[in-house]
């Protein structure tokens, strides 16, 4: 067992440590930097946490400033007893504080994507189609009217709220889609291969945290050539066209115009429950009509 | 530990003071020593996963505390049935209470076996509590929306093997595997003579419950998040063509990965085409279950040999459900 007085230092250096967690995140969510880390359904709650963090670290303080010597006691809960295992517990909670303010904080890009893999295709399949629930189904039904809004369309606008899904409607009925106008953002991916590099224009897609990201990209036609180098954020004007790609059956874009943009406040995107309803109040709301 | 703690510290301070100014004044300065994509992937999975994991290990830490302040010990005892099978259902059911991920798993059921809930429905509200929940059936639902049936059969599988493996905890081991013995008299006295009263006492608790997990949790995010920037999925994928190697595959990936069960389940829907079905439900019940960050939970939990019999109990139990599982699918 440590004596009271150790025991007091030991809380102060965690009532500082965990003054600094709740600053961290106060921090990132004061800087709007949460979403590079996490999806806003998470965020709301990683926001509250700096308040019973700093709670505990003010009792933690009182505790080792005015408490006394008779109530202080590490019997349950061991306080590490040699200054090696002291130094390496309170090393290890400063590595994240360290790597959180000393790092900037930047999105997830193509270093990412290679090692996770692009998906080129949404998960929703040609063997949904024979399944025996598709005709019931109610996601199968959710692509279909999104796909029915989103061919009506002078140009598709791939609105980054509900990118994954207009993604999928898009893969799901390709043939129909064929040579339709689109218009999509993302961060240029670039893979080498033996014919050539290839590019897509992709975007993580966040479920939970930045361990779950799926990056997700749709190829551009392999004639293009870009020089722009990965991870810039490019606008992407084009047909879309269906072709074979190492042995996949997967929508490609024949660009017309590729401009580079300014990386957008919300590199990530993020599924969308209602995806019809979302599509709807995107475009009714009028900043997007005078986009074309 | 003799009396002069501050002195002694002082040598290993120094250079430690040196090392946090050295980065904070110095480094940003000079950020083409970091500009390295690698780090950059690496920061943002630790943090990514480290902030994703904040709530649940405060919401557990802060639970097992207001249990352990507020809770008489003889509450849980007349709670939990006395015969086992009933006992192994309740234990299954708790997670519908207490919808807690499996990083805040650990200090509440801690705190639970101390005020005297039995081994074996422990056992069983670890396995179930992460997978058993509203919250993890909605978002798997979400994930298959297109095979809503893989939704049930998680649920399905993660109660059979949590209570098979009850069971057979219950069957087979009489013996505490707890690391600490517990110890029940000695803390309700001077806890409650804490500054502050009893509000300070369950924060300091929430404090101590926090490092104790936090350490493990932070390594857990230092393996994971290396692991996530380093390995190659396209490479790893080969391993799993052979028909049982993909169901070992994706169990070493849930493994590995140590997602939150509420995130696997759409990880999980992209592997849909390249794995059997069975796999992906091996997975997603492997998962929750055991993961780096919870195995090293585990052990600092129970005694070395007893978590390791644990671990192979989920593992083959996991790998036998989802092969039968795949099936009847």
């Amino acid at each position: 067992m440590n004596d009271p007085r150790s025991i007091r230092v030991h809380y102060l250096l965690r009532a500082v440590l965990l003054l600094g967690f709740a600053l961290y995140i106060a921090h990132l969510s004061q800087q709007d930097a949460l979403h590079y880390y996490v999806a806003p359904k998470l965020a709301r709650w990683i926001r509250l946490c700096p308040v019973p963090l700093s709670l505990m670290a003010v009792s933690l303080g009182i505790q080792a400033l005015f408490g006394k010597s008779s109530a202080l006691c590490d019997c349950e809960h061991q306080l590490p007893r040699s200054m090696f295992k002291s130094t390496a517990l309170y090393g290890l909670f400063l590595l994240p504080l360290l790597l959180g303010f000393v790092l900037p904080d930047r999105a997830l890009g193509t270093a990412a994507a290679a090692r996770k893999g692009v998906s080129l295709t949404y998960v929703s399949p040609e063997e949904g189609r024979e399944e025996r629930f598709a005709a019931a189904n109610p996601y199968q039904e959710e692509f279909a009217e999104l796909a029915g809004k989103l061919y009506k369309q002078p140009v598709i606008q791939v609105h980054p709220e509900i990118f994954s899904e207009t993604f999928g409607a898009i893969d799901l009925y390709k043939e129909q889609f064929e040579g339709k106008e689109v218009a999509v953002s993302g961060f240029l991916y670039r893979e080498q291969g033996a014919g050539g590099d290839s590019f897509a224009v992709s975007r993580f897609l966040v479920q939970c945290c930045t361990a779950d990201a799926t990056p997700f990209g749709i190829l551009l036609d392999p004639q293009t050539q870009i020089s722009l180098p990965a991870d810039t954020w490019i606008e992407v004007r084009g047909k879309l066209h269906t072709a074979e790609y190492q042995g996949k059956t997967v929508v490609q874009i024949i660009p017309e115009t590729v401009t580079p943009i300014p990386q957008p406040s919300t590199p990530y995107v993020y599924s969308n429950a209602d995806s019809v309803a979302a599509w709807e109040q995107i475009s009714s709301s009028p900043g997007v009509t005078e986009a074309k | 530990m003799t009396s002069f703690f501050p002195l002694k510290i002082l040598p290993l301070l120094v250079p430690a003071v040196f090392l946090i100014v050295l980065g904070i004044v110095w480094l940003p300065e000079h950020p083409e020593l970091l500009e390295n994509a690698y780090i950059h992937s690496f920061k943002t999975a630790f943090i990514g996963i480290l902030l994703e994991a904040m709530p649940f290990v405060l919401l557990g830490a802060l639970l097992s505390s207001l249990l352990r302040v507020f809770v008489p010990d003889e509450w849980i005892s007349r709670w939990i049935p006395r015969r086992p099978v009933p006992a192994i259902l309740f234990g299954c059911l708790l997670g519908i209470l207490f919808p807690v991920c499996e990083c805040g798993m650990i200090p509440l059921v801690r705190r639970l076996m101390q005020k005297g809930m039995p081994l074996y429905v422990a056992i069983v509200f670890i396995l179930s509590g992460p997978i058993l929940n509203p919250v993890v059936y909605g978002a798997t639902l979400t994930a298959f929306r297109t095979h809503p049936w893989l939704a049930y059969a998680r649920m399905g599988l993660a109660f059979a093997v949590a209570a098979a493996v009850g069971l057979i905890i219950y069957a087979t081991v009489t013996k505490s595997p707890l690391r600490l013995s517990i110890r029940r008299e000695s803390g309700e006295a001077h806890q409650l003579s804490a500054r502050g009263g009893r509000l300070v006492s369950v924060l300091v608790h929430t404090s101590d419950e926090f490092f104790e997990m936090g350490k493990y949790l932070i390594i857990g995010c230092v393996l994971t998040a290396g692991i996530q920037t380093f390995m190659d999925h396209g490479s790893l994928e080969a391993i799993g063509g052979m028909p049982l190697g993909s169901y070992l595959f994706m169990m070493g990936l849930a493994f590995v990965l140590s997602l939150c069960s509420t995130s696997d389940a759409f990880v999980a829907a992209t592997f849909l085409h390249t794995f059997p079905s069975g796999s992906l439900l091996a997975f997603m019940v492997l998962g929750p279950m055991l993961d780096f960050k919870n195995s090293l939970m585990m052990l600092s939990l129970f005694k070395t040999r007893f978590a390791f019999y644990l671990f192979f109990l989920i593992f083959s139990a996991v790998f036998i459900g989802s092969v039968l599982a795949s099936f009847w699918l």
